[in-house]
């Protein structure tokens, strides 16, 4: 069976994840347009974002673009591993709920 | 039997989220990366196409307007790649996308010399459907079936026009070709929200 992932579960996190992951590997992404695209506040983010760093399923790297500070997000190989195989536990349970005989 | 944290309900619902996320993602790279040169190469073609008709076709002033505009798109293209790299930076997503481009203008350019087409409508023809292969080959790159769908469109468009209304070829490309490639821009930088 395929490792559910409390951490990644989190639907802030799991969007953050799943986002990060459809990048080529590598990527790294802007914070402003991550926060953009999940419609989320600064302080929320950058909570979820602690949380996945601990965990060394992203690295975040902050530096200047010109005079301006940037924050960069990136998926490391175990958090692209580990998205994988949360998303495998998922489609387990959906696969394993469809293959019980109907009660009633 | 297994115990799952979660009821399937559960699952089905991340999972929908998972496939919205990488969509929303995909749609975000290839606005941020395409819309704002459809928009700027629809224009291009508006007032290049446009003038070529009511200036004619091979005629100098007709030349220099598209010397111009050419050179301007150039010139305007590589700012908003630059400008757009620090949204998404990577090895070598953001220099691929460059040197596709890159490669593309090298080759259409020799093939346009080398081939010498014989009519001005001709050259226009075979640029429009560099361009055309360009936004196709663009669209599997991003795996989006919105912007090869798109240039497909358009490369029959281009066909229609050259075959079917030749006196009104570039006016046709005018309207038709860069109002659409305008109308796409448009359409990824506010309905891909």
């Amino acid at each position: 069976m395929a490792r559910f992932d409390e951490t990644i579960h989190q639907p802030v996190r799991l969007r953050i994840i799943a986002a990060l992951n459809a990048l080529p590997e590598g990527a790294q992404l802007d914070f402003g347009t991550l926060r953009e695209m999940l419609e989320v506040t600064d302080g929320n983010l950058a909570t979820h974002l602690r949380r996945l760093e601990e965990e060394g399923y992203i690295t975040v790297e902050k530096t200047f673009v010109g005079r301006h500070p940037r924050t960069y997000i990136a998926l490391t190989p175990k958090g692209r591993w580990a998205f994988a195989e949360h998303v495998q536990a998922l489609q387990e349970i959906l696969a394993n709920d469809k293959s019980k005989p109907e009660s009633g | 039997m297994t115990e799952y944290p979660i009821l399937p309900e559960e699952a089905q619902e991340a999972l929908k989220i998972v496939e919205q996320t990488v969509r929303q993602m995909r749609h975000a790279v290839v606005r941020g990366g395409m819309s704002h040169f459809l928009l700027l190469w629809g224009i291009v073609w508006v007032l290049g196409f446009g003038s070529t008709h009511f200036l004619g076709i091979g005629s100098p002033q007709s030349r220099t307007v598209w010397l111009v505009l050419t050179v301007l798109g150039i010139i305007v293209s590589m700012l908003i790649g630059w400008r757009l790299s620090d949204r998404v930076r990577s090895v070598w997503f953001g220099p691929a996308v460059g040197f596709f481009w890159l490669t593309w203008l090298i080759y259409t350019s020799l093939i346009v010399f080398f081939a010498k087409p014989q009519t001005g409508i001709q050259t226009s023809l075979l640029i429009s459907l560099f361009a055309m292969f360009g936004y196709v080959t663009s669209g599997i790159f991003y795996r989006s079936v919105f912007l090869s769908g798109f240039g497909v469109l358009i490369t029959v468009l281009i066909i229609i026009g050259y075959l079917f209304l030749p006196a009104w070829f570039n006016l046709w490309m005018a309207a038709l070709g860069g109002g659409s490639l305008i109308a796409a821009g448009l359409y990824m930088r506010y309905a891909w929200r």
